[in-house]
């Protein structure tokens, strides 16, 4: 054993320890991430839950179509866009960088379109009167509080995931990141559609009319 | 060995497919809401749908399965604990139980 060889074992072992998951790092920081992030978004939708639940006259103000009609086709595009950024992460491990590209942009303009319908979503009902503490149709003001804040915190993290995967795409496409990058941001975008497919039964679905 | 090309193509396909399972679990979803159930069983049943949905999207889309057991196992049971803790035993979670109408 020589001198560089001790001075690892005796003053830098933790550099050279295993990772105890065999991941790298990044890749058990964004897990460890999504687990603090499931925790956020398990308390606003329990709190929600509790609220809904226990409110007898709570209000159901949804209907069949335009409301729920428009919620399948933002699951239908969200979903979508899990499958293009699977696309994407299948490109790079085959180093196929403009078509990695290629479905990275596809995966960002579906979170646009998920985005747009949804603000859309927004505007319609803000121009019927709904307002976080305002109820136009009588009944619990905290209707609104809910649905704009759990709704609201999610579109915030598809916004945030659109941001993230233009920056992984620029950088990828420049060479200053890896086909680990590319995985990182779609476990990101992945959570954020497991996310949704538990808003969209509990806030629309339970208050279809 | 295939060729780069055509190497990722049986994973596109199998991505499609749970695509379409997912899609018809929110189908169910939907076909549920109009069921005239009770809050509760609405409620249940949606929730229910939501965790077999979310389970496979984890384990296939975020390529769980294809990790250690310890990971899956640390993760599942970190935040299986601390949602349980927080809806059960804070004391906040207690107050909030007393408006919880009771399923039987």
């Amino acid at each position: 054993v020589n001198e560089s060889e001790m001075t690892i074992r005796m003053g830098h072992e933790a550099w050279s320890e295993e990772s105890p998951y065999r991941i790298p790092s990044r890749k058990l920081a964004i897990w460890l991430f999504i687990l603090s992030d499931a925790v956020t978004f398990g308390s606003v939708l329990f709190a929600y839950g509790y609220v809904r639940v226990g409110t007898a006259a709570w209000v159901r103000p949804f209907d069949f179509s335009p409301t729920i009609v428009n919620g399948m086709v933002m699951t239908l595009i969200l979903l979508s866009s899990s499958v293009t950024m699977l696309a994407a992460f299948e490109r790079a491990k085959n180093k196929d960088k403009s078509r990695c590209i290629l479905w990275l942009a596809v995966t960002m303009v579906l979170g646009l379109l998920f985005a747009a319908l949804h603000i859309r979503e927004w505007l319609r009902m803000i121009g019927d009167g709904w307002r976080l503490f305002q109820n136009p149709v009588g009944g619990p003001a905290l209707f609104g509080a809910t649905f704009f804040s759990v709704t609201g915190l999610h579109l915030m993290h598809v916004l945030a995931g659109v941001v993230a995967i233009a920056v992984v795409a620029v950088k990828y496409n420049r060479a200053r990141m890896d086909t680990g990058h590319v995985e990182i941001v779609g476990l990101y975008w992945h959570f954020v559609d497991v996310v949704w497919m538990f808003v969209f039964p509990l806030v629309y679905l339970m208050n279809a009319k | 060995m295939a060729p780069a090309e055509t190497r990722g193509v049986p994973a596109m396909k199998s991505y499609g497919a749970i695509l379409v399972g997912l899609l018809c679990i929110v189908g169910i979803e939907v076909f549920s809401t109009y069921r005239h159930m009770s809050t509760h069983q609405l409620l249940l049943a949606l929730l229910i749908c939501a965790f077999v949905e979310a389970g496979i999207a984890v384990m296939y889309f975020m390529h769980l399965k294809d990790e250690r057991p310890s990971l899956l196992w640390s993760l599942i049971l970190a935040l299986a604990f601390v949602l349980f803790m927080m809806d059960h035993i804070w004391p906040d979670a207690l107050r909030l139980a007393n408006l919880r109408v009771i399923f039987w």
